[in-house]
């Protein structure tokens, strides 16, 4: 704690680039790499970096990773224009974002040869990011613009096809763009047979006929953000066959990049919001609850836009905490009194107002809600508390704003930590979920024992084979879930669909339900039945072996895992299974579970260098456990 | 040296990150490790910046040797001046 408050003091002082960047090299000289890495984060998260210079530290990342063999994630660039920039710039922006991506590209305009050779070479990637340009579309020619778009798509189909077929990866395809309305001019060019009519269309076109589970990026809308004389740079093009200009590469590496991560990892799943000054104008300390500027004035509308705008991501299912130092009475009063609040106190999920340093406060809740700090995103107008918060929680996105409201909604947006692939109605009911759970550990500490609390939950639980309308769901959940997650093994859409094409096989999705309201999809169960080559010495038989496991960490300590444990078992059973095996595959997120499998009564059998543990249960010699929650309908 | 020989000696020891780099007027881009021609694009998207000018696309590909690329620079900047 009193680090914590010697923090308090620490300076907001701002490096240029140069410094940076000398500092930098001074530390990889004195062998201190992972600290000159550091800097150019701190620097990029912090906006220091000029476009030139993001697209520099990209270069010092790569250059990295290839001399000390770091182990990255791997992205694929393809693209009809040079994308070497594109390349550094990704690299730089994932790095900033906290995951090391080594983006690579290919030979320029070799898109479907370079996928081939993607498929027979030895890098697996984690996603191929494709990116067209319009010489081929808008080229000299009579074919009219139906035929001009059959065109592109069919090139594009061909390799969609190369990347979840062979590749067996996630897309990203890039959208089609204009550098400027041409010959046409603006009137003529808009009309159909028009060039930016037939980069719309085209546009629409690779939209409607992305593979599912793909993600667009809407170049035509990220250089009108920026503009496209800003975004593109006519001798670039001439130069290097590159059409951006250095911010238009860092602008649309960072949309890239949100792309991947979001595909990967999902959106963030907490907005942390102070209050005095950023929810509403002035401080409620002093002015109380009715004199905070909220009302009609250009402040007041400001911070009325920022809560309208935190009320939809409610809505979409993101959750919002309130981490502000004031007494918790002044800071609930507003919410309470004043009629021009958009905000309501049960908009919140967690509501954190005291004296504490903010980063002790944004841990315990993270601690309420049992998220980890890498989904939280906080906003502050103080450059003094947004510096104490990146510094002892890297992993929390801090907002960068000035002083102004009014630019409060735009940095929230430009961040794109809320990108997401589509809105579920699990996402929107999760609210309705933390809500509840909060409700539930107040009940909770009223209770003198676990069992007489877990009984009083009245807790039902839905086992079904996946279906189709979970499937999207149970993808999205292989894709993000990084905690209780066994084997973090991310899945395709199409591995799915072979494992559970064998009967014998289970993909299993599991619902909870209890007095105070719905969990929805909570738990994930995959599993193989094979021959038994690892069991103990001499023993043969047939396994039914865990592939994967993944729970939503809102359940944990619920006996849900016992009800896994009895499903996986009676399955096992019914299909004269000798063993079930389970693995454990440690990553930097899923240590929570690390002992599950003790617990629940499996003998390690083996342990891999990787710290990777193979467990087995003598399935004649198991007996199911005790839960809580009763059985709705198993079809297991 | 020249100040401008000494500035792009910065600028280039900058972009390729490496303080040993040393320039000659008789320098070419043979004579520098990784110096290929996506690296000289942005090193004259660099020295654009450093010295506040802007280079034709008539210019950037000509060049034989540094004490050429001194000399454009230098022309630029004394009419900026």
């Amino acid at each position: 704690m009193t680090t914590l408050n010697a923090q308090q003091n620490q300076d907001t002082e701002r490096f240029d680039e140069i410094t940076v960047f000398n500092h930098s090299r001074k530390l990889r000289k004195e062998n201190k790499h992972d600290e000159a890495l550091s800097t150019l984060r701190n620097a990029m998260r912090r906006h220091w970096l000029s476009a030139e210079g993001i697209e520099k530290a990209g270069r010092q990342i790569i250059k990295h990773f290839k001399t000390h063999q770091v182990k990255t994630q791997n992205v694929l660039v393809l693209g009809q224009c040079t994308t070497n920039w594109l390349c550094n710039c990704l690299t730089a922006s994932a790095y900033a974002g906290g995951i090391s991506v080594m983006a690579t590209e290919g030979q320029y305009d070799n898109v479907m040869q370079e996928l081939m050779a993607a498929a027979s070479g030895d890098v697996k990637y984690d996603a191929v990011v494709l990116l067209p340009w319009n010489t081929r579309l808008l080229a000299e020619g009579d074919r009219d613009a139906k035929q001009r778009i059959d065109d592109e798509i069919t090139f594009w189909q061909q390799a969609w096809n190369f990347v979840t077929g062979q590749l067996n990866t996630r897309l990203i395809q890039i959208g089609y763009d204009y550098k400027s309305p041409g010959y046409q001019g603006h009137h003529l060019g808009g009309q159909p047979g028009g060039h930016i009519n037939l980069v719309r269309q085209v546009n629409e076109a690779l939209r409607a006929n992305l593979p599912e589970m793909s993600f667009f990026v809407d170049i035509d809308q990220i250089s009108g953000m920026l503009g496209r004389e800003n975004f593109y740079d006519a001798r670039r093009y001439y130069w290097t066959k590159q059409p951006f200009s250095e911010v238009g590469t860092a602008r649309l590496s960072e949309h890239v990049f949100a792309a991947y991560r979001t595909m990967v990892n999902g959106p963030k799943k907490v907005l942390v919001l102070d209050l005095d000054n950023t929810v509403w104008g002035g401080v409620v300390g002093e002015t109380g609850p009715l004199g905070i500027g909220i009302g009609d004035s250009p402040d007041g509308e400001a911070h009325r836009a920022l809560q309208r705008y935190a009320k939809s991501l409610q809505n979409k299912g993101i959750l919002l905490a309130v981490c502000s130092k004031n007494n918790d009475a002044d800071a609930r009063e507003p919410f309470e009194k004043n009629p021009d609040m958009i905000l309501k106190l049960e908009d919140f999920a967690a509501f954190e107002a005291s004296w504490d340093p903010k980063a002790v406060a944004i841990q315990r809740i993270a601690q309420t809600l049992r998220l980890g700090l890498d989904s939280f995103v906080f906003l502050d107008d103080n450059p003094v508390e947004r510096e104490h918060v990146r510094q002892m929680l890297p992993d929390v996105e801090v907002v960068e704003v000035g002083e102004d409201a009014s630019e409060y909604v735009h940095a929230l947006e430009h961040g794109l930590w809320f990108e997401s692939m589509n809105v579920t109605k699990a996402d929107a009911q999760r609210v309705e979920q933390y809500r509840a759970e909060a409700q539930r550990r107040e009940v909770q500490s009223s209770f003198t024992s676990m069992d007489d609390y877990l009984e009083s939950l009245k807790m039902s639980a839905d086992a079904r084979l996946i279906n189709e309308e979970d499937f999207a769901r149970v993808i999205q959940l292989l894709g993000k879930t990084n905690q209780f997650n066994l084997t973090t093994r991310r899945h395709s859409p199409q591995v799915v669909q072979q494992m559970l094409a064998d009967s014998n096989n289970m993909g299993i999705t599991l619902r909870v339900a209890d007095r105070f309201g719905d969990h929805g999809l909570v738990a994930v169960l995959l599993a193989v039945l094979k021959d038994h080559p690892l069991g103990t010495p001499g023993s043969t038989g047939k396994a039914f072996e865990i592939d994967t496991w993944l729970m939503s960490c809102r359940v944990i300590g619920r006996t849900v895992e016992e009800f896994c444990y009895n499903t996986l078992l009676n399955a096992a059973k019914n299909r004269n299974a000798d063993y079930v095996i389970g693995t454990y595959i440690p990553t930097a997120k899923n240590v929570l579970v690390k002992d599950l499998y003790d617990r629940l009564g499996f003998t390690p059998i083996n342990t891999a260098e990787d710290g990777t543990v193979t467990y087995e249960l003598n399935v004649h010699e198991a007996e199911e456990r005790k839960t809580f929650l009763a059985k709705v309908d198993a079809d297991a | 040296m020249s100040d401008t020989l000494s500035k792009v000696t910065e600028v280039f020891c900058d972009v390729f990150d490496d303080d040993e780099i040393e320039l000659e007027p008789e320098t070419t881009a043979e004579d520098v490790d990784a110096w290929d021609s996506l690296m000289h694009v942005t090193l004259m998207l660099n020295l654009e910046k450093a010295f506040g000018i802007r280079f034709a696309s008539s210019e950037v590909a000509g060049l034989k040797n540094i004490g050429e690329l001194v000399a454009l620079i230098d022309s630029k900047t004394a009419v900026a001046s």
